[in-house]
Parts: C-alpha cells; structure tokens; sequence
C-alpha cells in the first residue's frame, strides 16, 4: 500500500492541511512526522508543507534545511521517490540544494494572498502527469519569500532540462508582469529536479483540493496530489 | 545631611514601586483588608491587577447588565473566551481584545503583539485558533503619522497571524481625526476544539503544579498594565518598558504544544500571561476555584539579572502561559514541551486556603489572599449627558449637490468604504482550509466547520453614529453585525463587545459608556442573543489635548449557517434579473458617510432601529436564503443604498438600472434615499421568476420590500421621476473605489 | 571614501546605519539563529546573537562629521527606526 510522509518542521503551519486533503480527499495513507523523527527512509512519497519553519528567521527555509530529516529526504530524491515542497516546503529544498535557484522576498515588499493562475509547463513530474501541457490551474498563493530567481545560464539549463513546472499567467494564459505576483522570474511558480521526482512551488495545491474552497467548486489542485499517487501505482479518491 | 550617593535608590523602578499608583480609597481598602501595610511587592502587584485593564473596576456592575445565557453557551463572560456549543461534540470559542496604547507608539510590535495576546486567550479553553479579525481606527489618511500607523499596523498583524497559521478572514477599518494620537487597534479571534477536552481557568485541585510555559520572563512590559489604564503622553516614547517583542514563532511552537497536551487530557487548568503578568494569571485563576498558589520565584527563568520580586510578578514579557497538571502527568508534559523545545519551569503548585503566596526561596515576599489580589474594589463614577450631543442633533440640512454622479465618486473613494483589498492581501486569509467565503466577497466571512455546517464571522463598529448618538449608535453596530450574518445565511448564535472610550472619570465620556452598554443589552434581549464576553478599554484620548475618542463600542458577532444553505456573496450575478430594496429609507443622516465626507458635516439624527421588527425580519430574509431564490445579497450600510449597490455592480462586474422612486421611502430629499444609512435594510438579487415571491415574503410581514430595478449590462444608473439622476460606467467607480487606499499608502513608501 | 573628505570640499562618505531592537528588549531573530543554527551547529563559543537591519548610504558632505551628523539627523526625522523599540547607531566608514 502506498504510504506518504507530511514533514512537520517548528513553525511549519500548512502541516494539518496538507495531511487532511491527503488523507481525505485523495484517501491516501499518510502520516505526520515530526522532523526529528524521520530517519529512515520508510515512506513510498514526501511532502514538505508550507509554513514559516523556524519563524523565516535568517532567510524562509535556511534552517529547518538543516534538519537531520534532510539526510533522509536527499536519499529518498537519489532514489527517485516523489517529493513535494509546498511555499515553505520549497524554500527548505532550495536551501538544503535538493532544488536550484533561490526564493527571495516578493519584488513588491509585502505578504500576498491571493488566488493565481498557473500554467502547466511540464508532465514530466510525478505531480503533473495526470495534468496536460499547457492546462491551467487556479490555487492560491500565500507568501513573503516567494520570488524565484537564479542566474541566466542556470535559468537556460533548467528551460532546457524541462525543470520549470508551473508559471503564473494572466485571464489569457499568458506569463508576463500583470500576472507575476512576486517578481518570480520568468514568472516561474514551481520547478523540478533533472531526474523530475522533486518538485517545488510556491502555491499551495492544498488549499484548492476541496470544491467548497475553490472557484465554481472545482478543485484544481488535487490534481497535483492525485498524479503523485497515480505515479505511485496507488489508487485516489472520488473525484 | 550626610547622606551619601550611595544611599541613593538602585533604580527608578524602586523609586516607582515605593508609590502605589491607586487611589486614597484604594489603599485604604488595601490596608484594612490586609489588616497591614502591604509590602512592595504587594503593593506593585495590587497597582498591577486593580488598574482598569485588569480588573473592570468602573465598568463591572455595567457589564452585568449584558445577556449572557443562551442554550448554545458552556462559558460566558468573566473568562479568557467565551465558549459556544456547535453541536456533534464541538465548540467555538470567541474573544476580543485590542492593543491601542502600545499600537500607537509602536505599532508594528503593539498590534503584533496584540494579535498574539488574543490567541493565547483562544489557547487558555484549550482550543486551536482558526481565525483572526481586525477591527482598525485611524485618523485621518491625509496625515502622514496616519499612514505611519496605518501601514506598521497592517504588517504587525499579517507577520504575525500568517507566522502563526491563523488565517486573517475580515476586519473592518474607519478613518477619524479622533484617532490621530489614538489609534483603536482590535483583534477578534475564533476557536475550534472538542467540547470534552475544554480547559477552564481555574485551579480546582489543590496539589496541582503550577508549570510556567514558553518564554523567559524580562523586563519588558512592566507597569504594561498600568500603563494601558494611563492617557497616553509623549513621554511614553522615551519609556523603554512600553515596548514588547512579538515572537510569533514562540507562540506557533506554544499553540501546537499545549493542544498537544490538551489532547492528550493533562491539563488541568490554564491561564494566558498578558497584562498583569503572574500576578493577573496567578490570582484570578485561584480565586475562581477558591483555592490559593504558592510559587517560588527563584524557579522562574528570568532573562535579565537581579530581577526584583515585584519586577517578576507584573512583568508582561509574551508569549508565556500557566499551566496546572496533576503531578503524575509530569513527565507527559516535560516530554511535550521538550519536543517542541520551549522553555517551562515548574514554580509552585495549588493550595487550599485561598492564599497566593510568593516566595523567594525560603523567604516570602508576598502573601494576600487570592480573591482579594483579583478583586478589586469598584470605582464608582458618575455619569452626564455630554452637551455637545444637542448642539449636534440641530445641525441644518446641507445644499443639495449639483453632480450627483461626481458625489457618488467621492464618497466611493472615501477611504471609509474604498476596497479594503491593499489590507487583506497581505493576511493569510486561506491557511487552515477552512476560508469559503473570502475578505471583501459578502458581509461576513464563512468558515468551513468540522460538523458540516459552516460558521459566519463579522465584526462592526461606527463611531461617527456613536458619537453623535451614542445609544441608537450602538444599537445601529449590533443591529449592522446581525444582518451581515444573516446576510451570510447564518443564524446570529453570540456575541463578544469591546468598548473603547475616554476616561471613565470624565461624567460625560462615562454616560456615552452606560449608553452603549444599555444599546447592546436592549439589542439582545430584543433578539435573544447572548454576550459571551468582551473587553473594555478607557483612557483613549489624547493627554496633550485631553480630547476623547469618538465612543467605539466594537461587536464581534458569530451565527452558524445550516448546511443546506447556499452560499451567497455580494457581486451580481446575471443581467436580466431583478433588484429588490427590504426595509425602509428614513432620514437619518447623522454621522453618515455623505455628511461627514461629503458635507464635512457631523450631527443629524442617526439611524434608528425598530427593536420589535428585527427578528422578524431577519428571520424571513434567512427564509429566502434558504430557498434558494436569493441570487446575491448585501446589506445596506456605510454609504447607503447607492453604495450597496455600486459595491455588488463592481464585484459583480456588471450595472443596476434603479428607480428611486420605487424604493420603500421616507426621505424628504433626493440625496437622502441615495446616501442614508437607515439600518436593516438589504438589496437582494433574486431571478424574474421569484421576484414576487421575494418581495410578498417579506410584504406579509409588514416588512417594506420592493421591485427596484434590474441587473444590466450596462453602467450604474439611477431615475427619478423619470429622468436619469445618475448614470456612471462601472470602470470609472471600480477604479474610484479600488484605487483610494493603496494610492495614498504607496505614495509614502 | 571619507578618507577623501577634506575640511569644507563637499565629496562623498559612506555611512553606515545599524538598527537593532534595544539591547535589553528580546531580539527573536537572533536567538533563533543562534539557538538552532549555530549551537546546533556545534558552535558554542558563540554566546550571542543580535539581528539587526543594515543601511549603507552615500553621502555628500564637508567633512565625515557632518555626514555622520545628517545621516543622524535623517534617521531621528524619518523614522528610519522606531525609539520606542530599536536603537539606532551611525557609523562613518574609514
């Protein structure tokens, strides 16, 4: 049976969330485990989820990436496993260089929540097979630390590796400044490792998984935890 | 004289200490009591828990007057949080608190700080906090000290309520030159737990231990308590212990280890620290089971050196809580607490006896009975009917504007009721997936709930009303926070106040107080609804100035929406169906948002509400929601009816046509009906086809309802007697309207 | 550079603002990273850890007393920090 991990971290505070919608929703079994707990690497996927680990004191992620319960993560990615970091989940993993790049503070100074459109840039992921390119999917974004970035010839790698995952576009699907929330760039919203068992980004697909929380009631965001079991060879709950 | 420098004091806070700052009678009180002198220590400890913020002296027997009882309520006033029965084995829990002296000299940290403050109340019934609202008074936008707040308010709450997972889903913001040196910074929160597992203040059993939980105890926030009870001075800028830290972190490590520990049933009673430090929390959680404490405080973990007694018994460093656990459950939570590596020390345990004992080692430095420590004697004060309120209710009519159509851009852009988006945006308004309906998109926020139904959250206030007629003022709040629940589809189920007036010495700041509290008393008996607590809070005023606020009693109101109802927001939905007007236009201008912004005009006759028709009427419009037949719904309030509708065109995106004339009228001029903010009254968008069924609904009950108009695809356009008096494309308000708030913040960025 | 600022020839110092919480007000920031970075770590020769905001300007001025004086004077007008809860310092890079 297919079994998944929530790491919870101090300070971690999308953990509950991303435990009920997996265990309800997608009726997968999971389990929420304290970081320090986590030594061995006994589960099928991984989910980092979102927060402010260690209050973003120095910068958001830096310190839980230095959690023990990275050892493990790093030798669940070698083994090609899926994991996912949602928002502050996806800090950690660029700050433990599990992902590239880095997660800077949004160009515009503040928080922003506010719910996005994202376009699929890639099916190559675990969490976007069951996806179409192109397809777009509305869930919301919640952050401080959110703006993408890494130097040109790294961005035109990761263009060429297939590692950009998701992108914010406007009504017209379109990326451009309009739709950019944070500065991210090249409006990126969500990226993979070469090997694409590990992916980040920054909105949370949680918080669109249940239709009473989502626009006309259709939750966008289960299908990046549906394709995640369905890569598993598990099977998801009603749709 | 031979006296040496040495001699000297060792600090001023000894100096201080030496003086209680109570009153004759106080003191007098204190001694005979005691049947001694307190000491140092008990005196700094008596001056701590008798000021006004801790201990409700002038305002007590008032409170009384408050409803409290209803079915649905396990705990009422006189608690952290008043607790509400939701049925299949869960309750709510609802406080309100603010943090406006230490906000208006620090405001990043005072609201921060304030937000963490009501949370820890959420905590202390052992219940997880789900969601946060934050009612905000400002001076004027104009003012560049304004924006300062403003701006450093708006960050404080969203670092820390999005630091701490507890989404921010509504609020509500008022600009008035009253609130210039004084801003009102208050923080509703709501919590969520299991009715078996609650946690009361109380130290039942005597042998319990007393563990101190969280963070080390400095001496930041001394005299905190006494400070909020004082008018604020410019001195207070160069005090160094007004300042406080937030720390959320802390307190999200705080949250998860004591619902740890609340779900694994170990603890017995619990208290947050907030104002009055140890000696608030050590008092009043002995005093209401009778039982007394003793502690030692050489086992407190203190972060600076030499920390005196008194020092360590008033201090308000945050994010610290009393814990009271059986002694066989110790080990059950050390290992809590150092899974989550927080700080905790086990500094005493519950007596019989009823006697707080501090000691220091063996010597103790303080010892007074605990109901006599949490008791103080009420302050008796007079009230007058100020003068001014005559002066007001004669103002004459002003002109009749030319351009009804640049008046309605105006009053749109008034930051009053301009979107309010360049606020939410920042608040995590989503974490915890329970957000259906969002900041800005009905009247009320509606939460998801574990048992299927859905709980709707608002909160109110309008102090231009409540100052030019206190009683119908806040009878105008708490009626405005009904009909946003009901407008949600909810039930009203309770509510919690927060007064915030002058100082109560003053006769004439103290009667505008008992008006608000009669307003709010006649309001739910008439309606049924408990009060399940609350929060006073004096000296709001200006000491250089010795101006008052403006009264603000603020009402933060919960109701539970079954769930067969439909959820409903404010934009308008389809062009073609019809716009019906429930309940009557008057002409009450007083304290309107087109007196005061348009005219510069304050006084008139305010809204008043008819006591005996408001429950009917609420009920038959939940009737509607329930059927189905209700399309969008807002409630008329700031603004009046052309502005409930211009908000419902813009969110909508799409125009009204509405003829005034059909509206269920009694003003006497045309800017009236428009502008009037006459109370209990609802736009409801409803298909052609249930259009008369709508409006009979409401007809049969003697309410006023009619047919006014159609949705559109066209701009906002109102007729009167045939001829078109206003007519605005909708891009133009949309912009007017969404624009106002981030121009004027951005420009001082 | 102020070591090129010459007595009454405007030319340009840099200057440095620190803003830190006052020094007996807790600094969450720093015992945070102290606490579970650099302890944890195993760098427990270090006993402190203070968190703090950093501005480096460029100033025109006589002499670097008088930029010292007007960065001074800036940060006290426009609240560059709040006295209610930081402490301020300016210092003249040499």
């Amino acid at each position: 049976m297919v079994k998944v991990a929530v790491i919870q971290f101090p300070g971690s505070n999308c953990d509950l969330d991303a435990l009920e919608i997996l265990q309800k929703t997608i009726k997968v079994s999971t389990d929420l485990v304290w970081h320090k707990n986590l030594k061995l690497d006994e589960y099928d996927a991984y989910v980092l989820p979102g927060g402010f680990s260690y209050g973003d004191y120095l910068r958001a992620g830096a310190i839980a990436a230095t959690s023990s319960s990275l050892e493990t993560i790093r030798e669940a990615t070698d083994k090609g496993k899926p994991v996912l970091g949602i928002c502050n989940g996806f800090q950690i993993l660029v700050e433990a260089g599990i992902l590239p790049g880095a997660v800077l503070r949004n160009s515009g100074l503040r928080f922003v929540c506010k719910w996005t459109r994202l376009r699929i840039e890639s099916t190559g992921t675990p969490f976007t097979k069951l996806a179409s390119k192109g397809q777009i999917l509305r869930i919301p974004i919640a952050h401080n630390e959110g703006r993408y970035y890494l130097d040109k010839d790294q961005l035109a790698e990761l263009e060429r590796s297939e590692q950009i995952v998701l992108r914010y576009v406007d009504e017209n699907d379109v990326p451009n400044e309009d739709s950019n929330p944070n500065g991210s760039l090249d409006n990126i919203a969500g990226i993979c490792n070469k090997r694409g068992n590990v992916m980040g980004l920054m909105p949370h697909p949680e918080r669109a998984s249940l239709p009473v929380l989502s626009p006309e009631n259709y939750p966008e965001g289960r299908i990046i935890f549906d394709s995640m079991v369905e890569s598993l060879g598990g099977s998801t709950g009603g749709k | 004289m031979t006296r040496s420098v040495i001699e000297e004091p060792q600090s001023l806070i000894m100096v201080e200490v030496q003086k209680p700052n109570l009153t004759d009678e106080e003191i007098r009180y204190a001694v005979k009591k005691l049947q001694r002198e307190p000491n140092e220590v008990e005196w700094a400890m008596l001056e701590a828990q008798w000021s006004e913020h801790c201990s409700y002296k002038s305002s007590k027997p008032l409170l009384k007057q408050l409803p409290s009882k209803g079915p649905r309520v396990i705990v009422g006033p006189g608690f952290d949080a008043g607790v509400i029965d939701i049925g299949d084995g869960w309750v709510v829990t609802l406080h309100i608190e603010s943090h406006n002296h230490p906000s208006a000299i620090d405001p990043y940290g005072g609201a921060a700080t304030g937000v963490g403050g009501v949370v820890r109340d959420i905590l202390s019934l052992g219940t997880r906090p789900i969601a946060l609202l934050d009612p905000l008074r400002f001076g004027s936008i104009e003012s560049p000290h304004t924006r300062w707040l403003f701006d450093n308010v708006v960050r404080g709450i969203a670092d820390y309520g999005n630091c701490i997972g507890v989404p921010t889903v509504g609020g509500e913001v008022e600009f008035d030159p009253s609130f210039e040196r004084n801003c009102l910074v208050d923080v509703v929160c709501v919590g969520l737990g299991r009715k078996d597992k609650l946690v009361l203040g109380e130290a039942r059993n005597p042998g319990d231990l007393v563990y101190l939980v969280g963070g080390n105890t400095g001496r930041d926030g001394i005299r905190g308590a006494g400070f909020a009870s004082k008018a604020l001075t410019d001195k207070s800028d160069t005090e160094r212990s007004a300042v406080q830290v937030p720390d959320p972190f802390t307190k999200k490590l705080i949250i998860e280890a004591i619902l740890e520990a609340v779900d694994a049933n170990i603890i017995q009673g619990m208290k947050d620290l907030g104002g009055g430090g140890l000696t608030c929390g050590l008092s009043e959680i002995a005093a209401k089971a009778g039982t007394g404490i003793e502690i030692d405080l050489n086992r407190i973990q203190t972060r600076e050196p030499n920390m005196l007694p008194a020092e360590i018994m008033i201090s308000e460093s945050q994010e610290r809580m009393i814990l009271l656990i059986r002694e066989e459950d110790e080990r059950k939570l050390v290992n809590i607490l150092e899974k989550w590596e927080l700080g905790f020390a086990k500094i005493g345990h519950v007596t019989e006896g009823g006697l707080l004992i501090i000691r220091q080692g063996n010597e103790v430095v303080a010892k007074a009975p605990a109901k006599f420590v949490a008791e103080a004697p009420l302050a008796p004060r007079s009230a007058m009917r100020p003068r001014y309120l005559d002066v007001l209710a004669k103002v004459p009519e002003p002109p009749l504007p030319e351009d009804l159509d640049q008046t309605l851009i105006e009053l749109i852009s008034s930051p009053d009721i301009a979107s309010k988006e360049w606020i939410y945006r920042q608040y995590d308004h989503e974490v915890g997936i329970r957000t259906i309906i969002r900041p800005g998109q009905a009247d009320s926020a509606l939460l998801r709930l574990p048992n299927k139904s859905s709980l709707a959250l608002t909160t109110d206030g309008n102090s231009k009303h409540c100052y030019v007629d206190p009683y119908w003022g806040t009878v105008g709040v708490v009626s405005e926070s009904f009909c946003n629940l009901v407008a949600g589809g909810a039930e009203p189920v309770a509510l919690v106040d927060h007064l915030q007036f002058g100082d109560p010495g003053n006769p004439e700041v103290y009667w505008t107080f008992k008006e608000a509290i009669r307003a709010i008393s006649n309001y739910l008996k008439a309606l049924s609804v408990p009060c399940i607590g609350g929060k006073v809070s004096f000296y709001n005023e200006d000491s250089t100035s010795r101006r008052a606020i403006k009264p603000s009693p603020v009402i933060a109101a919960l109701g539970l929406v079954d769930p067969k109802t439909p959820r409903i927001a404010q934009a308008l939905r389809k062009e073609g169906n019809d716009l019906v007007v429930i309940g009557n236009t008057s002409d009450e201008m007083g304290g309107s948002e087109y007196y005061e912004h348009i005219h510069k005009l304050t006084g008139g006759r305010v809204p008043r509400v008819n006591l005996k028709k408001e429950r009917t009427l609420l009920r038959s419009l939940l009737r509607s929601l329930r059927s189905g037949r209700v399309e969008s719904i807002h409630d008329i309030s700031k603004g009046g009816l052309a502005i409930a509708l211009t908000e419902m065109s813009v969110q909508g995106r799409k125009g009204v046509t509405v003829n005034l004339d059909k509206v269920p009228n009694k003003t006497s001029r045309i800017d009236n009906s428009l502008f009037s903010e006459s109370r209990s009254r609802f736009i409801i968008e409803t298909k052609p086809r249930d259009i008369t069924r709508i409006v009979n609904s409401f007809k049969r009950l003697g309410i006023p309802a009619a047919k006014v108009g159609s949705v559109t695809d066209n701009g906002i356009e109102f007729l009167s007697k045939g001829r078109s008096i206003i007519a605005i494309p909708i891009s133009e308000v949309s912009r007017a309207w969404s624009e106002t708030i981030p121009r004027a913040m951005e420009a001082t960025l | 550079m102020c070591a090129v600022c010459l007595p009454m020839s405007p030319a340009t110092c840099t200057v440095e603002v620190v803003v830190e919480n006052k020094p007996l007000a807790r600094d969450p920031e720093g015992e945070t990273i102290h606490r579970n970075l650099i302890l944890k770590g195993g760098y427990s020769q270090v006993t402190n850890v203070r968190a703090g905001k950093l501005l480096r300007m460029n100033v025109e001025a006589r002499s670097p007393e008088d930029a010292k004086q007007l960065v001074r004077k800036l940060c006290d007008d426009l609240r560059i920090y709040n006295p209610a809860s930081h402490i301020c310092q300016v210092r003249v890079l040499s």
